[in-house]
């Protein structure tokens, strides 16, 4: 296994980058430093499973593990029912061998969370060294791994973390000042046993139980993830972020984040992922609800960069995500930005439900898929009420032998009258050997609506690598610092350490992709 | 022959006033001017006036010799004689300059039972106006005011009044954006058009085009009315003091 | 890959009830092709809404057994390219008509009849092929039937610089006409054609055109579908493009309860163009208008330029589809694709439905679409308005310059002028 001992984490205060002129120095120095994959270390820690497959008894397995109440454990069931009755999609543009679904385990958890644990000297060194590798600090390290007390000790940087650790959620940061707020944060499963009232009330009700394949797969055996609720009129004090990693070998990971935002609420929600390096591909199906209501504004940025394979297209992340937020009161907004760089098969369409009058969706996207990666990414904008407005804006990039779609709804139904859409999406193509695909639908029932629909596809332009190149850069610094430019609009809708995350992986995503 | 009488006008989506009881007179052959600060309702007058969209008349009248402007449509107006050059005139992408020109003018020579020009007729009376507001011929040709700078624009306004022959014509804000040499083309080709019998409405936020352009009249409009009349020494008292001290003193 | 989807039974039942329907030809040089694209058809099937390329248009009609019958329109206007000199050619309800029909000798060309063609023909290599290329990666089944089932049609040779467009003529004579025609055109090196098609052809229209175009040569092609309102028809134009030859395609649809235009376009070699554009204007108030585009555009050569401009105005509840694909193969550099729809759409209750694809396999090459939909432009038209013009000959006038970009298409002035002539007498009938 290859883990690496000399990473130095991200320092806790970000420096103030210039994110806004394109791309940084620091950028630069840092792609130089860089391995090739920085997450793809695993960590030996014992770990519990249940049995491989999939099977009602897993099902109320996972349920009971979760200590769930008897209606959560029959909602599972008849998702579970229904998926058997389903067949995989196979209208993307991916090409990967069959999944065999009896061939993985559905739950695995750290042995050492059975009991929590009092101080950071109890806490499973392995799992402390996890997180550092992680780039979460220590201080938050220690509230991730649950020492009781933590949380008085931490000042500086506010971001409320839940890190979900193969299938459970191992930690929440900051709990005892967002509930000052009236802000619930916390892990699914608690949330289905501390507050089942808002539980039952909304999930499955923007993304039901037999909305897809995978996502009805989800609603079967999901173990853990992240539960937000904002109340009325509230701005959340911090950023709320979520950490994912599958760690065990095997192991699907199948998290479910639900997130409400009440009236007049504000959130802005973080999602990292990454995986080791394995030989054998893992799957990933991960579903994420969002619910506006009047006023309310989430904006939930992802970085994904689960394991993507090696250059030869061995293993790495099967990534089948279906994410939808539910813009369902009036002026509600809601956007979507993601750093795709990971994941050797990406099937993901977070998509906005504009259903409340006068409400907004926005969906910035960087797909980046390098050697044998196979990316198809998009949204869906959907447009039910009057005056909702949408905004696409996708970059994505092919190099070496990837293929990167960018597939997309615009859907104007006859009601929502004087509705706007506008989309660009721009692809950038490095080597001959790779190929940049669009697939939009653009769905117009109404003539008060505009849509316009942009698309370019170029290949990265020898004027301004020469440009780079004759002030000094080698060809992958020239490379990234052009391809970072052509992002810039995605970067700019970034929080700014986000934004700086991005930046990096962006060049690391693509190194070996020139000469 | 221009009678605008207790004008009021609201925004159709908003309740927002905007004239709250304009009375104005324009005589033929008279230019009068009408002043005042940003969002008195100057602009708002002349969209009404024309007959554009978004607008409520909810009280009052305004008249074109007789005939009531405010139950026609645009094109009617057109027709009975208003025409308003536009502070910004609308870029009409694939619709050639020419096309644009020939079918208005014909359009209105037909609702006023005149025979249709001839598109050799037509053509000499264009470049003959043309050249008199410095418009080249490449200009003619492109289409409607795609890819014109704002003084050719204006120019391209000037040159359908003067095709159009309007009899009464609205000027609003046409020195925007235009430096001295644009506004005084702008302006000879205005005066050119006054023949004692053409009425005039000069819509300006300054007093410079009324160097140019001698109005009869000057009204200042504050918040929606005519709040002070009198001859074009009142223009210069409001490029000498700003508009505070005359609004001040109305008050 | 999946394994294909198991035959719905209503497919093969459909298909079944169609060929039962048919008189199939027997013999003559395309009895081997025919034979091939009639089990190519078989496999696949006939369409249904659940297929990919058929989402947005209801194929039943034109699979049912029996065609709908159309009301015949009695047309007031003169024939749209009356004032060209041209080569008539003429079909009623899918029968050639010789008597209506020009002498078929024209300098530079060969025409016959694909009826009387016998067994032995320089189209034997040809005929069906294209067509059977054109299946992969879509398929699409209405094109096979062509090949199997087609009963009249032309071959064209063209084996020089032609003095004058060959105009084929589709008369619509009996409502319950279900006509199948099959064209070829093979030009040689250099040479150069222009092709012009107008009239609805029959109640139910299945027409395929293969085109061949040898280096260098040039093909222009302008179609005028007729305006019968009732009409079903769906059209395929495939075409193979050598190395510097040139393709221009133009259509415009007028009415119709039905349309389905597919242009499959192989651009096989180096420093070609291929141009397809096309125009359609409903009114759906009395009868349905449901026009749908549906363009696939190959590069396989380099230096290639392909452009795709498609406009579409709709009326009280009519439909427009676009579906258009530029697809780069591996090592076509410098390729320059363009591809545009839009659509105006005139009322609240039509809509425009559109699926504008790019696949691209090769790096060095510069690719983009556009796609936009909406309502008249509210401040020209009262710009317009401002200067005295009426409200329906302001929009009439702004309608031609949203379709100006698609009839700009078309090099030739007097078919130009022609098409824009046809598009104000409707603009004047239905604003």
């Amino acid at each position: 296994m290859a883990l690496d001992t000399d990473i130095d984490a991200p320092e806790l205060e970000a420096p103030q980058l210039e994110v806004r002129e394109g791309v940084d120095r620091e950028t630069v120095e840092t792609v130089a430093n860089m391995g090739s994959y920085k997450y793809g270390w695993d960590t030996d820690i014992e770990m519990d499973y249940a049995p491989k497959g999939l099977s009602e008894d897993i099902v109320r397995l996972i349920s009971s593990k979760n200590d769930e109440p008897e209606w959560m454990t029959e909602w599972r069931l008849q998702a579970y029912r229904r998926w058997l009755q389903l067949e995989e999609p196979r209208w993307a543009m991916l090409n990967y061998p069959e999944i065999d679904y009896q061939d993985q385990f559905y739950y695995a958890t750290p042995k050492s969370m059975a009991e929590r644990p009092k101080s950071l000297e109890d806490v499973d060194p392995k799992l402390l060294a996890t997180y550092e590798k992680l780039g979460i600090p220590l201080k938050e390290q220690m509230l991730l791994a649950g020492v009781e007390g933590a949380e008085e000790i931490t000042s500086g940087r506010k971001v409320a973390v839940d890190a979900v650790f193969d299938s459970v959620s191992v930690g929440t940061t900051f709990k005892a000042e967002l509930a000052k707020a009236g802000v619930i944060f916390c892990s699914i499963s608690e949330a289905i046993r501390e507050h089942p009232e808002l539980v039952k009330k909304y999930l499955g009700t923007v993304v039901p139980q037999s909305d897809n394949f995978f996502a009805t797969l989800n609603s079967a055996v999901f173990s853990d993830g992240s539960f937000v609720y904002i109340p009325p009129n509230t701005k959340c004090p911090m950023e709320l972020s979520t950490y994912f990693r599958i760690n065990a070998e095997n192991t699907g990971q199948f998290e479910r984040t639900l997130i409400i935002a009440d009236k007049g609420s504000y959130v802005s929600y973080l999602e990292g992922c990454t995986a080791p390096k394995r030989d054998i591909a893992q799957l990933h199906a991960a579903v994420v609800e969002i619910v506006l209501l009047d006023d309310a504004e989430v904006k939930y940025s992802t970085v994904q960069n689960w394991y993507p394979g090696d250059e030869e297209g061995k293993g790495g992340i099967y990534n089948f995500v279906t994410k939808r937020a539910d813009c369902r009161g009036a002026r509600s907004k809601v956007m979507w930005t993601q750093v795709e760089t990971g994941s050797a098969i990406t099937w993901k369409y977070p998509s906005c439900l504009l259903r409340g009058d006068d409400s907004q969706g926005e969906f910035y996207s960087i797909a980046i898929a390098n050697n044998m990666q196979q990316a198809d990414t998009g949204t869906k904008m959907v447009h039910l009420g009057k005056n909702t407005k949408s905004r696409i804006v996708s970059k994505g990039i092919s190099a070496g032998k990837a293929q990167n779609t960018y597939r997309g709804l615009v859907s104007m139904h006859p009601k929502a009258t004087n509705s706007r859409n506008y989309t660009q999406c721009d692809s950038l193509l490095i080597g001959s050997g790779c190929g940049a695909h669009t697939v939009p639908y653009i769905e117009v029932k109404n003539n008060s609506s505009r849509v316009e629909h942009e698309a370019t596809t170029s290949k990265v332009d020898d004027d301004q690598l020469f440009y780079c190149r004759s002030r000094g850069m080698d060809e992958e610094e020239a490379v990234a610092l052009v391809v970072n430019g052509f992002c810039r609009e995605v970067l700019q809708a970034l929080p700014m350490e986000f934004a700086m995350e991005a930046q990096q992986l962006v060049a690391i995503s693509l190194e070996g992709s020139v000469g | 022959m221009l009678e605008i009488k207790n004008l009021h006008v609201k925004l159709e989506e908003e309740d927002k006033v905007i004239l709250k009881g304009v009375d104005l007179t324009v005589e033929a052959g008279k230019v009068h001017a009408i002043m005042g600060p940003n969002g008195s309702g100057k602009s708002t007058l002349s969209y009404v006036l024309s007959g554009r969209g978004g607008y409520e008349v909810t009280e009052g009248s305004a008249t074109l010799d007789g005939a009531e402007l405010l139950d026609m449509e645009p094109e009617e107006r057109a027709a009975a004689g208003l025409f308003l050059a536009f502070q910004y005139p609308v870029e009409i992408p694939g619709v050639g300059n020419m096309t644009f020109l020939r079918t208005a003018v014909n359009a209105q020579r037909k609702a006023r039972g005149e025979p249709e020009v001839s598109a050799a007729e037509f053509l000499k009376l264009v470049r003959a106006q043309a050249k008199l507001l410095n418009i080249d011929a490449e200009m003619l040709k492109r289409p409607v005011n795609v890819g014109f700078s704002g003084g050719e624009k204006k120019r391209n306004e000037i040159l359908q009044m003067a095709m159009l022959e309007p009899r009464m014509c609205i000027l609003d804000e046409t020195d925007s954006g235009l430096d001295v040499d644009a506004m005084r083309l702008v302006a000879d080709g205005v005066n050119a058009l006054r023949d004692g019998k053409r009425g005039f409405l000069v819509i300006t936020h300054y007093q410079r085009l009324l160097d140019h352009i001698k109005p009869d009249v000057v009204h200042i409009m504050a918040d929606g009315r005519i709040v002070k009349t009198g001859g074009p020494e009142l223009a210069l008292e409001v490029e000498e003091n700003g508009y505070t001290d005359i609004l001040a003193e109305v008050q | 890959m999946a394994a294909p989807r198991p035959r719905s039974d209503l497919r093969a039942e459909t298909t079944a009830a169609r060929l039962a329907a048919l008189e199939l030809p027997q013999g003559g040089f395309t009895a081997p092709a025919r034979a091939d694209a009639l089990a190519r058809l078989q496999a696949m099937g006939l369409p249904t809404r659940r297929d990919e390329y058929w989402k947005y248009t209801d194929p039943t009609t034109l699979t049912a057994a029996d065609a709908s019958p159309a009301a015949v329109l009695v047309d007031a206007e003169p024939p749209v390219f009356g004032a060209i000199d041209r080569l008539k050619i003429v079909f009623v309800d899918g029968v050639f008509d010789a008597a209506a029909s020009d002498d078929l000798s024209l300098e530079g060309l060969e025409i016959s009849r694909l009826a009387d063609a016998g067994d032995i023909h320089w189209a034997q290599g040809l005929y069906g092929t294209l067509e059977a290329q054109g299946q992969i990666p879509v398929a699409r089944p209405l094109a096979a039937l062509n090949s199997a089932a087609a009963t009249d049609g032309v071959l064209i040779r063209v084996t020089g610089r032609v003095s004058k467009p060959v105009e084929l003529i589709y008369r619509h004579m009996s409502e319950a006409s279900d006509a199948i025609l099959h064209h070829l055109v093979k030009i040689d090196p250099q040479a150069d054609v222009t092709i012009l098609e107008s009239g609805p052809g029959a109640a139910r229209f299945n027409t395929a055109m293969e085109v061949d175009l040898g280096a260098k040569a040039s093909f222009h092609h302008i179609r005028v579908q007729g305006s019968d309102h009732h009409r079903r028809a769906v059209t395929h134009v495939f075409a193979r493009i050598a190395s510097e030859a040139t393709f221009k395609s133009f259509t415009l649809t007028m009415n119709g309860a039905l349309t389905r235009n597919e242009a499959v376009l192989d651009i096989v070699g180096d420093h070609a163009t291929a141009h397809v554009a096309g125009a359609a204007v409903g009114d759906a108030k009395s009868v349905p208008f449901h026009q749908d585009d549906t363009v696939f555009v190959t590069h396989a050569g380099t230096h290639c330029e392909s452009r795709q401009v498609f406009k579409k105005v709709l009326k009280n509840g009519a439909t427009g589809v676009f579906q258009g694909k530029i697809l780069v193969k591996p090592g076509a550099q410098k390729t320059d694709g363009y591809q545009i729809s839009q659509a105006l759409l005139l009322d609240g209750d039509s809509q425009f439905l559109a699926k504008p694809e790019l696949e691209i396999y090769a790096d060095d090459v510069k690719c983009s679409h556009g796609s936009t939909s909406g309502a008249i432009d509210d401040t020209a038209l009262f710009y317009l308005r401002s200067r005295g013009v009426p409200l329906a000959e302001a929009q009439a006038l702004l309608v031609l310059s949203f379709l100006g970009d698609a009839i700009a298409e078309i090099e030739d002035a007097g078919i130009a002028g022609a098409i824009t002539d046809r598009l104000e007498a409707w603009l004047a009938r239905r604003l």
